[in-house]
């Protein structure tokens, strides 16, 4: 071609031929276009005579998809394939635009009314799916409940490529995306029919009738779509529905299985943690007002936690879940609000560990939580692959140990059936039986460059008594009252003679010094025990620490709820006010307002102090 | 035959200068500049736009930029949204990734123009697209300005780059005078 393809377009609006091939005269018998698809551009020579439908074969042929997917445009139109090009007043020099359609929709769905037209070429129709004016379903194609959960379906194959694969998955894709499935599904009436009629859907929900709600209410239903949508999820959903034989919890009067059990929880990631919290002390609330499976999917979580040491096995997460705001606070953690700070150190493990539970998708390879450290929201919570029984059994029995500390009388009372099940002690017996899994767990897996010197004498410890004892031992006020007198004493000690602090260190460990009640301190959390060098400049944060843990032990009692927020969230006015008084270290920040309880005065005087005491 | 739909497609513009280039820029350019355009395409009610973050929408007027300076009307398309919205991610992996962004060859106005002649044949007015090559061909490149805080300008969008440059030619003319706008990416 004797012709520069330029990368502008030529503008057309003229009329005017930009170009003139220099070898064939300009009669009108063919006319030489420029065919723009995103990305490039390409000249065709076609006859003038062409129809647009043969136009569309040729360039099928040349962009190797078919002939349905394309689309041409011209001037802002589209071009229909019983059109010629000379009609449309295509001439040389214009661009025509191009655009493949992905994974065009199979035509095998037998919508009869699908083609109204013979004329109108039926990819037309279908991308008018909005406007067809033409389709005498009675479908409404409007703002279907259950098409925002479909319509994600076709938003994500836009993104695919155009080259047509015969995959099932695309093969599906594409009926689902097909228009006229698209106007069938979005008739929610008949859906629902559907739906009601299907003889497995009639026996579930004669199982479990209150499953039927969820179809009435489109909020419901596309929640439950999304979660649906996760395969994990419903590996959890899958676990927990297996009937468990503990009940004895007055708290839950429901029967349901698994998901009834849990109390409505909110399936946003932005609920704060309070919000949880209020659906937490409210077990006897009315389950039918809220998604169960968003419950559940709120609930997996703390269930997965909240055993106490005989560890319910899986299967009963469900049941233990009104009882036990540790769960409120193992969620509140899943759903990224890492600052949740259980009320004692154990609970600061679980924390982790839970929060480490939920994030990791990996068989043993804990490491892995750390990263996924920061809030992740739900996506996060719903990437648990419990695949492996074992492994959740693992997770469960370290987890069980470690949740007790938030309402340690429940944890009591569940403490009195150590051996309620045989799984319970088989929970038992692996995690003792595994021990660096153990002590991995509870070491919060947001810190994996943990030393193995710290792993070991945690484990020791963890060994060394039987885990319902540590629990019950925690549960005794006067037990707590000791461990806080010994944390006033460290912190005592890391204000006078940091250099000492390595020394008392494996103290520290037992006592849950753990970093950060939240995940988002994970610079300070690598103490670097065995190095005294460190602990000079570590010496203030850990007093930030202890503090920390302090005002959760004492306020063990106190105001949970106030307790289970984030203290990034409870303090976060005062942290935008340090911030704007210039106050730039967010971590520094924190760590003051949390020592001095929200107090932004206080805590400017301890930011201004200098840090090296 | 059913009579084709068509849609109206609008260009949003919007001087995110908000006046000051026109004021400022003979002095400080040396040459009479009407106003740093940022461009939009409107089309079935969504405003379309290439940041760094790659092409997004929102409603029509939803930025934070607010409503716009000026509307043109670019003509009218009967590519459906469906289409449209195709259109849109093929353009989004090729040829207007997020990353393809550059303040001066290859911005907001670049892709607006893109769509325009897609939806309608029709170019934008060309005082929009000339902009870069004005600013280009006055002074040599200096420092950038020190920008507004990065805030979000698209709501619910984090801050591209192309906001963060915008954000530092405006200022430019305040904070700068005497120095050219020219922003080496």
């Amino acid at each position: 071609m004797p012709h520069v393809i330029t990368r502008t377009p030529r503008m057309a609006q003229g009329g005017r031929p930009a170009r003139l091939p220099a070898d064939k005269s300009t009669s009108s018998s063919v006319t030489q276009v420029i065919i723009k698809t995103p990305g490039k551009q390409e000249d065709f020579t076609i006859a003038d005579d062409t129809s647009v439908r043969q136009f569309k074969e040729k360039l099928s042929a040349h962009f190797k998809c078919q002939v349905d997917q394309l689309v041409l445009v011209f001037m802002g139109r589209l071009l229909k394939d019983h059109d010629t090009l000379s009609r449309r007043g295509v001439l040389d020099g214009h661009t025509i635009h191009v655009v493949i359609k992905s994974k065009h929709g199979s035509r095998s769905l037998a919508h009869p009314t699908r083609n109204p037209s013979t004329k109108d070429p039926s990819h037309q129709d279908r991308t008018r799916q909005g406007n067809s004016t033409g389709v005498d379903q009675p479908a409404s194609v409007g703002h279907s409940p259950v098409e925002p959960a479909l319509s994600v379906e076709p938003d994500v194959p836009k993104a695919h490529t155009r080259d047509q694969e015969v995959g099932r998955p695309e093969h599906l894709t594409q009926i689902l995306e097909d228009a006229s499935t698209q106007r069938l599904l979005s008739n929610t009436d008949l859906m629902r029919q559907f739906i009601s009629e299907h003889p497995d859907m009639q026996q579930l929900m004669q199982q479990n009738p209150e499953v039927s709600h969820i179809l009435d209410s489109s909020e419901l239903l596309w929640q439950t779509l999304e979660l649906a949508r996760n395969l994990a999820v419903i590996q959890e959903i899958m676990q927990i529905q297996q009937p468990a034989p503990n009940r004895e919890h007055p708290r839950n009067p429901q029967s349901r299985v698994g998901s009834e059990s849990i109390p409505r929880v909110q399936n946003s990631p932005g609920q704060g943690s309070a919000d949880f919290s209020d659906e937490m002390l409210n077990p006897s609330q009315d389950p039918f007002g809220g998604n169960p499976f968003t419950a559940l999917l709120g609930g997996q979580v703390p269930g997965q936690v909240q055993s106490s040491p005989p560890s319910p096995p899986p299967q009963e997460w469900g049941e233990q879940l009104p009882q036990l705001p540790t769960t409120r606070v193992i969620y509140a953690s899943s759903c990224a609000f890492s600052s949740i700070t259980p009320a004692s150190s154990t609970p600061d493990k679980s924390h982790h560990t839970s929060r480490a539970f939920t994030s990791t998708n990996s068989t043993n390879s804990w490491s892995h939580t750390g990263t996924v450290e920061k809030p992740a929201g739900i996506p996060v919570l719903p990437s648990v692959e419990v695949t492996q029984q074992p492994q959740a059994e693992e997770k469960d029995a370290a987890i069980s140990l470690d949740s007790s500390g938030q309402k340690l009388e429940d944890a009591l009372q569940l403490s009195d059936e150590p051996s309620s099940s045989p799984i319970t002690a088989s929970l038992m017996q692996l995690l003792l039986n595994n021990p660096s899994l153990a002590a991995q767990m509870m070491l919060g897996v947001s810190m994996p460059q943990l030393s193995q010197q710290w792993r070991q004498q945690l484990l020791a410890f963890l060994q060394q008594t039987q885990l319902s004892e540590t629990l019950i031992a925690l549960g005794n006020p006067k037990a707590s009252q000791a461990i806080l007198q010994i944390e006033q004493g460290l912190q005592l000690l890391a204000t006078e003679a940091p250099v000492l602090l390595p020394w008392v260190a494996p103290y520290l460990w037992g006592l849950g010094w753990l970093p950060a009640p939240s995940c988002s301190y994970p610079d300070t959390v690598p103490w670097a025990w065995d190095t005294p060098d460190m602990a000079e400049p570590n010496g203030p944060e850990a007093c930030h620490k202890s503090g920390t843990v302090l005002q959760r032990l004492q306020s063990l009692a106190g105001d949970p709820a106030h307790l289970l927020q984030a203290p990034e969230i409870r303090f976060s006015k005062q942290m935008e006010s340090l911030r704007a008084m210039g106050f730039g270290n967010q971590h520094a920040n924190l760590q003051a307002l949390i020592a001095t309880e929200g107090d932004s005065s206080a805590a400017i005087l301890r930011l201004r102090r200098p840090q090296a005491f | 035959m059913e009579p084709p739909n068509l849609y109206p497609v609008k260009l949003y513009v919007y001087d995110l200068s908000k006046g000051l280039a026109r004021r400022l820029s003979p002095i400080m350019l040396g040459k009479q500049l009407e106003g740093i355009w940022h461009t939009s395409i409107v089309v079935h009610k969504d405003e379309f736009f290439f940041g760094s973050g790659g092409i997004s929408s929102c409603p029509p007027g939803g930025t934070l930029l607010g409503p716009p300076d000026s509307v043109v009307d670019v003509g009218s398309t009967e590519v459906t949204e469906e289409i449209f919205l195709e259109y849109l991610s093929s353009l989004g992996e090729s040829l207007f990734r997020g990353e393809a962004y550059n303040l001066f060859e290859h911005n907001c106005n670049t892709f607006s123009n893109e769509v325009a002649q897609f939806l309608t044949g029709r170019k934008i007015p060309s005082y929009i697209t000339d902009l870069p090559s004005e600013v280009l061909s006055t002074c040599s490149p200096v420092l950038p300005s020190p920008s507004l805080e990065p805030d979000q300008l698209y709501p619910g969008l984090s801050t591209t780059a192309e906001q963060r440059d915008h954000s530092m030619l405006a200022p430019a003319f305040v904070q700068n005078p005497g120095m050219c706008l020219s922003h080496c990416t």
